[in-house]
């Protein structure tokens, strides 16, 4: 255990460094775009505009993180799951359990180092290219920008400290290793995942008081667009109640899924699989959960907005000139921001699915021992993979779609001075986009497990080791 | 050595398996000729490292010779295409290893029926028929909808038994199949094969280190460095135990 396997880590430290270097780059720009606004600064307001750039980036940023912690949490059980026989040899010849688990958070800690230094190099970097295309653009004055804001150390230290505490609770799982693990040719459990009472209670409460909340600013957005602060506090906490219950609410989707994709031998072991660890899937869905839900909710609110522009837009022409290129800039800015988060979790995904394969080789050769060919493995491979994407694509979408239509019915509830329904603007466009993301996401995951799992020797089954 | 009443069902000829290159190659097994018979339990012995696995996994195409021919039933496996051995293997061979047999994810049940799953079809009415009696004379009615973990070792065995024998296949290849079971349920085993040879027809290859487990067998061949020593019938566990001593004396 003491030697760091860094391969193992490579992912980590990737999802560290981009959550990094995203965090640096943003505050960086906004930076750059506070200094700009003072230097013309004819309202007086540039002070005010800087602050709400920061506010708005730290939420971007806090978004990244967040999933970037889930992600690295879920990597840390996942190899934690692969070196079971390890610890267990340890714990065997006399390693403390919390031994162990410390030499893993001390991998977290050197993780998150590695990856935020990393970060800060490309996030500077980028903050520079950025600045100079905007200079030579014209749309920014040429003044001596500095390269590094101090608020750059914020990300940074947060990623360090997201990465550590991420790989301390995804190394939960060293403690309930056992001794005996070691000398047991004991076929793998499907581990049944600790279920947390707890967490699943704190879950759902937040889900009730939350949706009761955003029922309530629906209903004050009847009378006054004030309701879509209720509705904000409300989404936070039922998506919040969502996340942490994320073991209850995606088994039930994935499995659901799982059907569509039929009754035959590949597809029904596939099924099986992306349900073996309910936690582990879970969490890995639940990324991409996050990053797709925020994706529509803001896709539906604004093509909402651009549907009531559009009917006012009939009466008073003159009023809503270039709103239009506003509101779609508004939109390729926001997804190009969560799109960092939805890539972190991305990144999630591709790996949970290598390193699951990578741990199933004994059956992988049983398999084609009993006659499943290349084609076949293939198929399970990619059918898994598609569960995944699919059901959070699902999930993310209705979520974003209700949390979308919540926001624009309560801040435009009143909008034409008497209580009405607001019906949802369906964002064909950014469906699209999000439905072939997936696709491609679906198959890039599948490729590398894909070709790793068609060369495992038949034979491999049948070695005792 | 082919009789009419026997005629074998998958045999080799001139076998040789090298593994590893230049310098330090290991030759596993050196010119093997020898015949698996129809409907006999054949039982495939000799001391570690002379060859048995590798022998086995040549003859269920798992692996592939350096030399020699190979057949199952009529057809020479030597030659066939991965997907092509896959699809024999699928249909034609059934296996029962030392550990390690069953899916973790899928139920008993799941488990016995994957050979027909894998080749995208439901056992017909008479085929489940024969796996129902299977299931019954295995003791496995009340365990179907359980998962391989909540059984012990032996009843793990005996599912990988029924799955083996569920497709009616050419022949068995059983590795160690008693390797990681007490004597008594390893004994339940062997005796399960036994019927399985005697009263079904149904043609077995097993590979082991144990006399008593060679003792259930219609014929027994000795491995050594890599060669066929011995091809003898029926015996007691005694003689193939002073067998195995001479053996290793003249070593
Ligand atoms: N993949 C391999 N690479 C190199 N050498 C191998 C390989 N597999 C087997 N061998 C060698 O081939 C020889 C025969 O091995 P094999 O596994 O067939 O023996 P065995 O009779 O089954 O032994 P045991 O009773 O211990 O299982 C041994 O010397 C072994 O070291
Ligand atoms: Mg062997």
């Amino acid at each position: 255990m003491s030697r760091l396997s860094v391969r193992d880590h490579l992912p980590s430290v990737l999802v560290a460094t981009i959550s990094s270097a995203f965090g640096v780059a943003l505050l960086g720009v906004t930076g750059v775009i506070g200094t700009a606004a003072e230097e013309d600064d004819a309202t007086g307001s540039s002070g005010t505009v800087g602050l709400m750039l920061q506010i708005v980036a730290a939420v971007f940023i806090v978004i990244a993180m967040y999933v970037a912690a889930i992600v690295t949490a879920n990597t840390f059980a996942t190899i934690i799951a692969g070196r079971t026989r390890t610890i267990a040899l340890l714990r065997l010849l006399g390693s403390s359990a919390s031994a162990q688990r410390r030499a893993v958070a001390r991998e977290g800690l050197l993780v998150g180092l590695a990856g935020a230094a990393l970060g800060l190099l490309l996030g500077a970097g980028a903050t520079f290219l950025l600045t100079r295309i905007g200079i030579a653009l014209g749309a920014l004055p040429d003044l001596a920008y500095p390269l590094v804001d101090a608020s750059a150390g914020l990300p940074v230290a947060a990623v360090v400290l997201t990465t550590w505490l991420a790989s301390w609770v995804g190394s939960r799982r060293v403690l309930t290793v056992t001794p005996l693990q070691a000398l047991g040719s004991a076929q793998e459990r499907s581990a049944a995942d600790a279920a947390r009472p707890a967490r699943t209670v704190t879950g759902l409460v937040l889900v009730i008081v939350g949706l009761a909340l955003v029922g309530f600013g629906v209903l004050v957005g009847l009378v006054t667009p004030f309701g879509v602060f209720l509705g904000l506090i409300g989404g936070v906490l039922s998506f919040t109640g969502l996340v942490a219950g994320s073991t209850w609410l995606m088994p039930p989707a994935l499995r659901l899924v799982g059907r569509l994709f039929g009754q035959g031998a590949a597809a029904r072991l596939a099924a099986e699989n992306a349900l073996r660890y309910p936690e582990r899937s879970s969490r890995t869905a639940i990324g991409l959960v996050i990053g797709i839900t925020l994706i529509t909710m803001f896709g539906v609110g604004i093509a909402t907005f651009e549907r009531i522009m559009r009917e006012a837009m009939a009466a008073e022409p003159r009023l809503y000139e270039g709103t239009q290129q506003m509101l779609t800039a508004t939109v390729v800015v926001l997804s190009v921001l969560l799109g960092f988060s939805a890539l972190i979790a991305a990144i999630g995904m591709v790996n949970n699915l290598s390193l699951s394969v990578l741990q199933r080789t004994r059956e992988l050769g049983l398999l084609r021992a009993l006659g499943f060919t290349g084609a076949q493995i293939r198929r399970m491979i990619l059918v898994e993979s598609a569960q995944l994407t699919l059901a959070a694509l699902l999930v993310g979408v209705a979520l974003g779609a209700f949390y979308g239509w919540a926001g624009a019915q309560s801040l435009f509830g009143a909008f034409d001075g008497s209580p009405g329904v607001v019906l949802p603007g369906v964002p064909w466009t950014l469906l699209g986009v999000l439905a072939i993301a997936s696709g491609a996401l679906t198959w890039i995951a599948s490729l590398a497990p894909s070709r790793r799992a068609t060369r495992v020797s038949p034979v491999a089954a049948l070695a005792v080791d | 050595m082919t009789t009419p009443a026997n005629p074998v069902v998958a045999r080799v000829d001139g076998l040789g398996k090298a593994f590893g290159t230049g310098g330090n190659t290991v030759t596993a097994l050196d010119a093997v000729t020898l015949g698996i018979r129809r409907g006999q339990f054949t039982a495939i012995m000799g001391p570690s490292g002379s060859g048995k696995s590798t022998l086995m996994h040549i003859m269920a195409g798992l692996d592939s010779p350096t030399s020699g021919r190979v057949w199952l039933g009529d057809t020479e496996i030597t030659r066939l295409s991965d997907t092509d051995l896959t699809l024999l293997r699928r249909r034609r061979v059934g296996f029962v290893f030392q550990a390690f047999n069953l899916v973790p994810t899928l139920d008993i049940a799941g488990n016995i029926v994957l050979p027909f799953e894998l080749d995208g079809r439901r056992p017909s009415a008479d085929e489940q028929a024969w796996i129902d009696g299977l299931i019954d004379s295995l003791g496995l009615r009340e365990r179907l909808r359980h998962r391989p973990h909540q059984l012990s070792g032996g009843q793990q065995q005996r599912v990988a038994i029924a799955r083996a024998l569920a497709p009616r296949p050419d022949l068995v290849f059983a590795d160690e199949p008693t390797g990681n079971l007490d004597s008594r349920t390893g004994r339940e085993v062997l005796a399960l094969l036994a019927t399985a040879a005697r009263g079904y027809g149904q043609s077995i290859a097993m590979v082991t280190h144990d006399p008593v487990a060679a003792s259930y067998a219609d014929r027994i061949l000795f491995l050594a460095d890599g060669r066929l020593v011995e091809d003898r019938t029926r015996s007691s566990a005694e003689e193939i135990s002073s067998f195995m001593l001479a053996m290793e004396r003249a070593a």
